[in-house]
């Protein structure tokens, strides 16, 4: 029992990371119909840009700079790269987002170069144990960072003009411009968040083991998490990626005890067949919006 | 009617992964030929006129190619300070004055015909046609199942290659130039080492799937067989999420010994979160699992307390003229064991070119015969001359030995020599018939 509470809580910690990154992938679908794919190079920008102001500015000034920095970034692709795509085929701005991606990438490995860099976090592998519960620290502060962050979004969605702006944009963006609301403002607004969200789940993801150039590929696990909660959905992204998360940690602790047949490693795929048992059952996802035409 | 436009979009999606992770492309090749004058034969990849950046004007050129992980592959960390070593390995040779064919010099250019694999198999071998009619052989194949994309297109081109990996298939290629001993090997000496000043009585490996992870738990497998130790493999996805499993069966078995085949972050999530959940044992990774800058992350007492690394020869600060002639070479860089592993990998085929040099005949043909009859390389100390063996069978051949170094927050990358080149018994008695994995 106390393994499994254990393992449970160290999923919601990694499906936290997972729910950031998921939150910047719907954001941007929300507003502008696109996939963008340039998440995962966001998240590892973020995580080499606080693991060079770690240093100077201590652990909690270099998150908060790195999200600054990383929304800057996030902004300043989605001016130069983005906006000239504006009304073409989104299949087209996706792939592009792929290129942004790569190129991305390409630079960053420049940066991080030959060594493990390190985000200087607090947490390192420090466990706490409560009611004989033991979790590693760093899990309960993505958790609860998670939770802050996630709030404080919905927040902003619910209750501001540029928020309530987002929603009318994503609900119709005609109309919406036939309002006067600025829908490049809010094309703009998305990205900077997403490349916010990426680079607070990058540090997380480099708390403990460092940043390497493979670390990139961990924000493809948000691709299942989306898929599972909704694309257009911003709850679905949460709890989308907090199962997802749960579901590969229980796997990774139970399958080698009770389904050893599956073979070595099932929790590395699990997220992906839980992509695609929901793909068949529900192709919109637990939360996305079930969309009709008419033809 | 209900679209199926968020289905397609999903579907989108999941195809985009899979091409983020592996973009593949292919493309044709030719066979160049070459026409050489004077009085040492010359074809393919061998010019009369002098390189393009070279103090000697009255050399000839060798151009060798350079394929390797350059940009945003997953060993790209090593298979830089790899190539940088070569390129100053090979300047160095220049400098002496090149190889020497009787009367004529020839000089080895490195630097013409660099290419990214980006560690895929395909674009490897679409890389390799690229460049295969411009040079004489590669002076680097980076990665063991890139390289087997082009083995069969080396053996049939005759073009020589020093492969960047330990694997142990390449001891049955004539073809690959491969320098200190095979992960099979290293693993064995590795538990032998445990067993003998540890008291090692259980092992467990740990590794990635694949000829990396899978050679090496292979030879830790049969060192724990001829010792009656009890073993488990744990084979472990790449990614430091993806290691809730392997930690959980550390923790849970407590071996005396874990073998770890892994990248630097992956090993600092085992080594860190088992020694943080009690683990005692010692763990004992290959080259590629360490990494200097894992003593400055959470994971650096845990290192200190139960790590030591295995390796086919000494780390980058170690006292023989071939590591002093690096480091010189290098000048002022980062202290990195990529380096001194592209310089070591650079010797047998400097012997291989001088042999063929002297038999008169610097073309393909020439260069793999010279290759079937070298027996010695001289390393300059980093691995005696025998490991240079290329002529007998590989069981006889095979280079046995390996070293054991410890944590040592002083050395240049973080490990200093504790047990010097050796050979337990487990590897001492195999019998390398066919590859281990």
């Amino acid at each position: 029992m106390k393994e499994l509470l254990s393992s449970t809580l160290a999923g919601l910690g990694q499906g936290s990371i997972y729910a950031l990154l998921a939150l910047g992938f719907v954001i941007i679908y929300k507003s502008m119909r696109v996939i963008s794919f340039a998440q995962p190079a966001l998240m590892l920008a973020g995580a080499v840009l606080v693991s060079y102001l770690v240093g100077p500015f201590g652990f909690i000034l270099a998150v908060i700079l790195g999200v600054v920095g990383i929304a800057l970034l996030g902004l300043g692709l989605e001016r130069t790269v983005i906006r000239p795509m504006v009304g073409k085929p989104v299949f087209v701005v996706a792939i592009i987002t792929l290129g942004i991606d790569i190129a991305l990438r390409v630079v960053i490995n420049g940066f991080i170069g030959t060594d493990v860099r390190q985000v200087g976090d607090p947490w390192g592998f420090s466990r706490v144990s409560f009611l004989g519960v033991t979790v590693q620290e760093r899990y309960i502060a993505m958790f609860l960072t998670t939770v802050v962050v996630i709030t404080v979004l919905f927040a902003f969605f619910k209750y501001t003009r540029l928020g309530l702006a987002t929603r009318a944009a994503s609900f119709d963006q005609e109309t919406a411009l036939a309002q006067g609301i600025s829908v490049s403002t809010v094309f703009a607004m998305a990205w900077a968040i997403a490349g916010g969200l990426a680079a607070i789940a990058g540090t997380f993801v480099a708390t403990g083991v460092g940043v390497d150039q493979q670390l990139w590929i961990i924000a493809l696990k948000a691709l299942p998490a989306i898929i599972l909660g909704g694309l257009d959905s911003l709850g679905g992204a949460v709890v989308g990626g907090l199962t997802i998360g749960v579901v590969e940690s229980l796997v990774a602790t139970y399958q080698s005890d009770f389904a050893p047949w599956l073979g070595d490693n099932f929790s590395v795929v699990s997220p992906y067949v839980v992509m695609l048992l929901v793909l068949l059952v529900k192709p919109y996802g637990l939360f996305g919006t079930r969309e009709v035409e008419r033809v | 009617m209900a679209t199926w436009k968020h289905r397609r979009t999903a579907f989108t999606a999941a195809l985009f992964a899979v091409a983020l992770v592996a973009t593949a492309c292919r493309g044709g090749g030719d066979t160049g030929g070459g026409g050489g004058e004077g009085e040492v034969a010359t074809g393919t990849g061998v010019t009369q006129e002098a390189c393009p950046k070279t103090p000697n004007k009255d050399n000839g050129c060798i151009y060798l190619g350079v394929i390797s992980d350059l940009t945003s592959g997953p060993f790209a960390a090593l298979a830089v300070p790899i190539t940088d070593a070569q390129k100053a390995f090979w300047a160095r040779v220049n400098e002496q004055g090149g190889i020497q064919a009787g009367d004529q010099a020839f000089d080895v250019d490195v630097t013409s015909y660099i290419k990214d694999n980006k560690y895929n198999p395909e674009v490897h071998r679409q890389v390799y046609q690229e460049i295969e009619s411009e040079v004489l052989g590669l002076a680097q194949t980076l990665g063991s199942p890139t390289t087997a994309a082009i083995i069969n297109d080396l053996k049939q081109n005759n073009v020589v290659a020093a492969p960047a990996s330990w694997t142990s298939a390449w001891d049955f290629e004539d073809v690959i130039l491969e320098s200190g001993t095979n992960y099979c090997l290293e693993s064995m000496n590795a538990v032998d080492y445990a067993v003998d000043e540890l008291g090692a009585k259980s092992v467990m490996a740990v590794h990635y799937p694949g000829d990396y992870g899978e050679d090496a738990a292979g030879g830790a497998k049969t060192a724990a067989e001829a010792q009656g130790l009890d073993f488990t493999a744990i084979e472990t996805g790449q990614g430091p999420e993806n290691q809730a499993g392997a930690i959980r069966a550390v923790v849970g078995q407590k071996p005396d010994l874990v073998i770890v085949t892994t990248g630097p972050t992956d090993a600092a999530a085992i080594v860190g979160e088992a020694a943080g959940r009690g683990f005692e044992g010692k763990v004992i990774g290959t080259s590629p699992t360490w990494n200097p800058a894992l003593l400055k992350s959470p994971a650096a007492d845990a290192f200190k307390a139960l790590y030591l690394q295995s390796g086919p020869w000494a780390p980058f600060g170690a006292d023989t003229p071939g590591h002093e002639a690096m480091r010189e070479a290098l000048g002022s860089v980062e202290p990195n064991d990529g380096y001194t592993s592209g310089w070591a990998w650079s010797y047998p085929m400097k012997a291989a070119l001088e042999a063929a040099a002297q038999n008169g005949d610097l073309t393909r043909e020439g260069l793999v015969e010279a290759v079937t009859s070298l027996k010695t390389v001289d390393y300059e100390g980093m691995l005696p001359s025998e490991a240079g063996n290329y002529a007998d069978e590989p069981n006889d051949a095979v280079f046995r030995q390996s070293v054991i170094s410890e944590v040592d927050a002083d050395a240049p990358t973080g490990v200093s020599l504790t047990k010097d080149l050796y050979i337990g018994p487990s590897a001492e008695g195999y019998e390398l018939s066919e590859p281990c994995f």
